[in-house]
């Protein structure tokens, strides 16, 4: 019965084809009290009326009574103009609005309701001219919060896409710079913008993306993931294979690089394709500072890599099958350690790791304050603690732990927790079959990698797939005042005349 | 299928722990479980062999040995680690094995199997023959001492080719050794009662006792004597360094023999014979310590302290060989060297080594050189001299170089 | 942004090199002591020769065969259908089995050194399954994954050897004068039947493109090949000398088992015989890989993962059966293996690519 009473009546079916008139759009906003929709007399003349149509909160007041009503009722300028001669002067730039479109389509009058344009009704002609008279409330441009860097630029995407399109056009002031406009989500018709430059990013991906972003049939483009479980080619594997970003100028210099770029309206991030393996290890600062060190730095990731993966399954390993690679007094000192730690290492290592990535977990769902202090206390007394009750032996600790901070490194957030999954694997294939098990557990996690493609890019280039060569590209980072080669995986072009 | 594949993967881990038929779970050890063995002995017993571990559960402090007696070593040494001790022993951390002189006679073979082909053991464990009383009693004796025993094994280890006492050969070089000519070179060591110097030492100090020679079929076993063992590590550079004293002039001068070369020249006769091999042996030595007063900047001081010090050197030298000569075993690696320098002459000869190496003459020639005599040159006091002006000490100097 | 399976020439070389790596590990140094003596560690220089002249010859025939040929197609062009089609079912049978016993050495190896209670099953099993998963897909993915890997195996092996350069006496490798020439020689013979395993490789050469777009990069795995026989016999002759080498099974994971990193790692043959895991594995894969694609033309069907489980099963039941013990299993390995496998390379498959030349077919 509360169901019955609750139930609103089926809204009238119309089409988003349907031609623009004042009842269609009411039906179409119906009980949205946001939704306003108010009677204007053409130049003062109550008997040539129009409707005026807007969505409260999404438009600026003051220009839409200052841009549209103002000419519109005015007597001088809109005397006895009736119907299709009024539609042609509104177009004609008879209001003060810098956009200004004529609908036929009800779809398309009422997207533009909702992207914070007005719309002047005109039932007669089932025409509706509309203007942009955006509200001005939206986030400002500010530094970025997750990708910071010293020396590099502090303006990091918003929520707005206008906003983040200009950044990008600031900075990059090429003639052939295409921002493609695409709706995304059956019902949320989130703006999407694919962006490029036209000759010189590979036309083939530049396809691919627009026909992947085509067939996104979520309801709405609301979250990252929307776009990146969309977007990539196995969307199964949880590495990541679309590169996102906050920061303008690292989505930039990937396009001058050759990939593809995407924003999304309503989120605070670029994204960018295709994304490989190296980079996903480089982070912008690399840019910033001295290429040794950059290189250095680079190289340091790598082998963080290496130890985020390995060290805790080659504990496991060594500790239960292959104690003879224990230097002696190490093992001496190993043995005198566990002797009161009553659980086996296997078990003593994945409760390590277990209350490390609760730990991380807690840090990050609670509030900053509260977040930081518990990840300190927690790592503090789970440590401590741990080691002094004998629930854990020191050097465990010291292995999570290195193995923790080695996974911090990495510069995206998603290949890091990817990382710490596939070391939960390697530390399970440790404990059942030693060295053996962490030798063939890389061996498919490599083939894994090795199976991935973004775009008919090999995931793992330059290390595979490129011919052997360009892999000082991935490992080290050249001085600028060497002429950069682009990426030869894109395959870009010479990136020069506009298509006609 | 990939999802078939990987849970039957999945599965097939799972299982690894079921059956010990399908397991790598028997290889598993508990650490906090483990013996860790630094040691091993060997001696003789009625029924076979008494071995002994030395292990720690630890800190070295805590070290115990563990022994048993069986047919052979496998059989002991397997019984033990399987006795009821709560723990597991294991043998890839030993760095050395101690063989009884009695044992070793009869079955040292059977200690070289043992190592090479037990999976846990190293190669490299070095390997020493106790001599004038069982490997045991020593391993005892040093027990409980500090530093502790596996430390002073290792320390010997070390440090007795620096001050050329000896080589502690490991069970790799001995067995290419007695696999490529037959016999083969071991380092002996004793048990000795001293009087205690430090605190918490144990009862018995250990001590090198040269060189013993053993052969492939383990049976024969000879010991060499102190200068044999010296000459024996000069022939073979493994002498790192030694410090000798001699009597100069008025004094006993100790020098030490710092740099060693030596080198070899076969000299063969029109008939493709081998008529003798020229050995030649470079000393360089420092003065290190003088009793006595004498003026060591003087020519003549220098040359007596060479030739003497050559005269050491080629009486351990050729003392070496006549005993290698005498036993008929080339533990020289004489043979290897001729056949280094010149293979196909070797190969021509119309004798055989083996009837020839016991006759065939062998010239040493040594030369020695005092280097350099830390800083002071004249001794703090020399007694019946009239003192000379540093000017008068130039040119006398000068004249004399 | 098709699902094409090509690969380059290089990804195939690099592919032959990592796979070829698992049985040079496997006779080296024991099969070219055992003929060569002392002088064995010159061997990789004539194997070498030898190697090149070989693949010079396969290159020369397949040098006209139009991209997508790959040498089981060329068998049945040059040897008409049906003596063509009976051929590759003989290629496809051999080397199935040889993928079991490729299976059961790298089980006894492990047996043998890091986990003497084991039992063969599970390592038989696991890496039959991974062969599988891995064989399933495509060729690119499996020469990608020899791509990435093969720096981490070259600098393992380099590090390895290095470490063992203190132990090393010129007197277990000297004198060597041209009385050994024969000896060399002889000791070449085990090198020359690891290297001639590339021809299998060339069944997969059907997927290499021919792009003239991409500059000539040769990868020297030929080169590589013979520096790692020349390494690894070098430094365990150098090592043990001639009569221990020759004594032992395993005599390079021996002298890996002494090795000292500066007192902070111990014993490294766990972490290289775990490695060299990685390199029987690919080998396998590569093995079923071949086996499929063989079967694939020889059946015309053409999705070839079909053939990929049943191929897998057989070479299982060849890794349980070859051999009831490692005694047995020896006499396999030492003889009855590389006899076989040097008649099929040196012998059978280059004769029936040269007849389809002789014939004009390509």
């Amino acid at each position: 019965m509360l169901r019955e009473r609750n139930k609103s009546p089926e809204p009238p079916k119309i089409g988003e084809d349907a031609p623009v008139t004042v009842a269609a759009m009411e039906a179409v906003f119906r009980d949205c009290y946001d939704f306003e929709s108010r009677e204007l007399h053409i130049g003062g003349d109550a008997a040539n009326r129009v409707r005026l149509c807007f969505i409260d909160g999404l438009v600026s007041g003051s220009d839409v009574a200052e841009q549209v009503i103002r000419p519109l009722t005015d007597p001088e300028r809109f005397s006895d103009v009736r119907g299709p001669a009024a539609i042609a002067m509104l177009l004609g730039g008879s209001v003060y609005v810098y956009t200004a479109k004529s609908r036929d389509k009800l779809g398309d009058a009422a997207g533009d309701l909702l992207n914070g344009f007005c719309a002047l009704i005109f039932d007669a002609e089932r025409t509706a001219v509309t203007f942009e008279v955006k509200s001005p409330q939206r986030r400002s441009v500010e530094a970025p919060k997750e990708e910071k860097v010293v020396k590099g630029a502090k303006d990091a995407f918003v929520e707005t896409m206008k906003i983040n399109t200009t950044l990008v056009r600031r900075k990059l002031r090429n003639p052939h710079l295409k921002i493609r406009e695409f709706p995304l989500g059956e019902r949320a018709r989130t703006s999407a913008a694919l962006v490029y430059i036209e000759g010189f990013t590979n036309e083939g991906i530049v396809a691919e993306a627009s026909r992947r972003l085509g067939r996104i049939r979520a309801e709405g483009a609301l979250t990252s993931a929307v776009i990146e479980e969309n977007m990539v080619d196995n969307y199964r594997s949880p590495f990541p294979q679309v590169i996102s970003t906050e920061r303008s100028d690292k989505f930039c210099m990937n396009i001058l690089e050759g990939r593809v770029g995407i924003l999304v309206d309503g989120l605070p991030l670029g994204f960018l394709v295709p994304g490989t393996f190296s980079q996903f290890m480089k982070v912008p600062e690399d840019h910033s500072g001295h290429f040794i060190i950059a290189s250095a730095l680079t190289l340091l990731r790598y082998l963080s890599v290496a130890l985020t993966l390995l060290a805790p399954a080659f504990y496991v390993a060594v500790a239960m099958y292959h104690q003879e690679m224990i230097p002696t007094r190490l093992l001496q000192s190993m043995i005198e350690a566990r002797a009161s730690v009553p659980f086996p290492t296997a078990l003593e290592v994945i409760m390590m790791l277990l209350a490390f990535e609760l730990l991380q977990e807690a840090g990050i769902r609670l509030p900053s304050p509260i977040g930081e202090t518990v990840s300190i206390i927690g790592a503090l007394i789970v440590g401590q603690s741990a080691v002094e009750a004998s629930v854990v032996s020191p050097v465990v600790v010291v292995v999570i732990a290195l193995a923790g901070i080695a996974g911090y490194t990495m510069p995206n957030l998603d290949m890091g927790s990817a990382l710490r999954i596939c070391r939960f694997f390697l530390v399970l294939a440790a404990i059942f079959l030693g060295m053996f098990g962490v030798a063939i557990g890389c061996a498919l996690l490599t083939y894994h990698l090795s199976t991935l493609e973004s775009f008919g890019v090999p995931y793992m280039t330059p290390f595979a797939g490129s011919e052997g060569r360009h892999l000082s590209r991935a490992l080290l980072r050249r001085s600028m005042t060497v002429k950069r080669d682009r990426e030869p995986e894109l395959k870009t072009g010479d990136g020069g005349e506009a298509k006609l | 299928m990939k999802k078939t594949i990987l849970a039957a993967l999945a599965l097939s881990l799972a299982l690894t722990g079921c059956s010990s038929g399908l397991t790598i779970f028997s290889n598993y050890r508990r650490i906090e479980n483990i013996e860790l063995v630094r040691t091993i002995t060997a001696d003789k017993a009625e029924d076979g062999v008494r071995v002994s571990v030395y292990g720690t559960a630890g800190e070295e402090n805590d070290a115990r040995m563990y022994e048993n007696t069986g047919p052979s070593i496998g059989v002991a040494m397997g019984e033990m680690i399987l006795m009821p001790l709560g723990r597991e022993a294991i043998l890839s951390h030993t760095e050395s094995m101690l063989v009884g002189e009695d044992f070793a006679r009869e079955r040292m073979g059977e200690c070289l199997d043992y190592v090479e082909r037990y999976s846990e053991t190293r190669l490299d464990t070095g390997l020493l023959i106790v001599r004038g009383g069982a490997a045991i009693d020593l391993l005892k004796g040093l027990s409980g001492s500090d530093p502790a025993a596996s430390d002073i094994l290792a320390g010997l280890d070390k440090n007795i080719s620096r001050v050329g006492e000896g080589y502690v050969f490991t069970c790799r070089e001995v067995a290419a050794s007695l696999a490529g000519n037959g016999v083969a070179l071991v380092q002996c060591v004793r048990g000795v009662e001293e009087e205690k110097l430090f605190e918490a030492r144990g009862d018995l100090n250990l001590e090198p006792d040269g060189f013993a020679v053993i052969t492939e079929d383990g049976g024969a076993m000879e010991f060499l004597t102190e200068e044999e063992t010296l000459g024996t590590m000069l022939l073979l550079m493994k002498l790192r360094s030694k410090n000798v004293d001699l009597p100069v002039q008025n004094t006993v001068s100790t020098v030490s023999v710092e740099k060693i070369r030596t080198s070899y020249e076969p000299v063969f006769g029109e008939d493709g014979r081998l008529l003798k091999l020229k050995v030649r042996l470079e000393l360089s030595a420092n003065l290190i310590s003088m009793r006595g007063a004498a003026d060591v900047t003087r020519r003549e001081f220098r040359e007596e302290a060479q030739t003497r010090l050559s005269g050491i050197m080629r009486d351990a030298a050729a003392g070496a060989v006549a005993r290698s000569q005498a036993m008929g075993l080339d533990f020289l690696d004489l043979e290897g060297i001729v056949s280094r320098k010149e293979p196909i002459r070797l190969e021509d000869m119309p004798e055989a080594w083996e009837s020839l190496f016991p006759t065939l003459p062998v010239e040493i020639r040594v030369e020695s050189r005092l280097e350099r005599t830390f800083d002071i040159v004249d001794p703090p006091e020399i007694s019946g001299e009239e003192e000379k002006s540093p000017w008068e000490k130039l040119i006398e100097s000068l004249k004399d170089n | 942004m098709g699902k094409t399976d090509r690969i380059t020439e290089r990804q195939l070389t690099v592919l032959i090199f990592v796979s070829l790596l698992s049985p040079m590990i496997r006779i080296l140094p024991t099969a070219a002591v055992v003929f060569g003596g002392r002088s064995a560690w010159l061997s990789p220089f004539v194997a070498f020769v030898a190697g090149k002249l070989l693949l010079s010859f396969m290159n020369a025939l397949r040098k006209k065969v139009p991209e997508g040929t790959g040498l089981a197609d060329m068998v049945e062009l040059g040897l008409g259908r049906g003596a063509g089609k009976v051929f590759n079912v003989l290629c496809a049978l051999w080397l199935t089995f040889y993928a079991g016993f490729v299976c059961r050495s790298a089980a006894e190896r492990l047996l043998s050194t890091v986990y003497p209670n084991g039992s063969v099953t599970v390592f038989i099993v696991v890496m039959l399954l991974i062969a599988v998963l891995t064989a399933s897909g495509l060729t690119k993915s499996l020469s990608r994954t020899a791509e990435v890997l093969m720096p981490i195996l070259v600098g393992v092996i380099a590090a390895v050897l290095l470490s063992a350069i203190p132990d090393v006496s010129g007197e277990n490798l000297l004198p060597v004068t041209y009385r050994n020439a024969r000896d060399i020689l002889y000791g070449a013979v085990p090198i020359f039947n690891v290297m001639t395993g590339f021809v299998y490789f060339l069944f997969l050469s059907g997927h290499v493109r021919k792009d003239t777009s991409i500059r000539p990069n040769r990868f020297p795995w030929l080169v590589l090949l013979a520096l790692t026989a020349l390494g690894v016999t070098f430094f365990t002759l150098g090592t043990l000398g001639e009569k221990l080498a020759v004594s032992m099974e395993n005599a390079f994971f021996m002298v890996i088992r002494n090795i000292r990193v500066f007192g902070v790692v111990e014993r490294v043959e766990a972490v290289v015989v775990a490695v060299w895991i990685v390199t029987d594995f690919i080998f396998m894969a590569a093995l079923l890989s071949i086996v499929a694609e063989i079967w694939r033309t020889v059946t015309g069907v053409k999705k070839r993962t079909a053939f990929v489980p049943v191929s897998a099963v057989l070479a299982g039941a060849a890794a349980f059966l070859i051999a009831r013990d490692a005694f047995a299993f020896q006499k396999w390995s030492d003889v009855l293996i590389p006899a076989v496998n040097l008649t099929f390379t040196l012998i059978l498959i280059p004769a029936a690519a040269l007849v389809g030349r002789l014939r004009k077919k390509y």
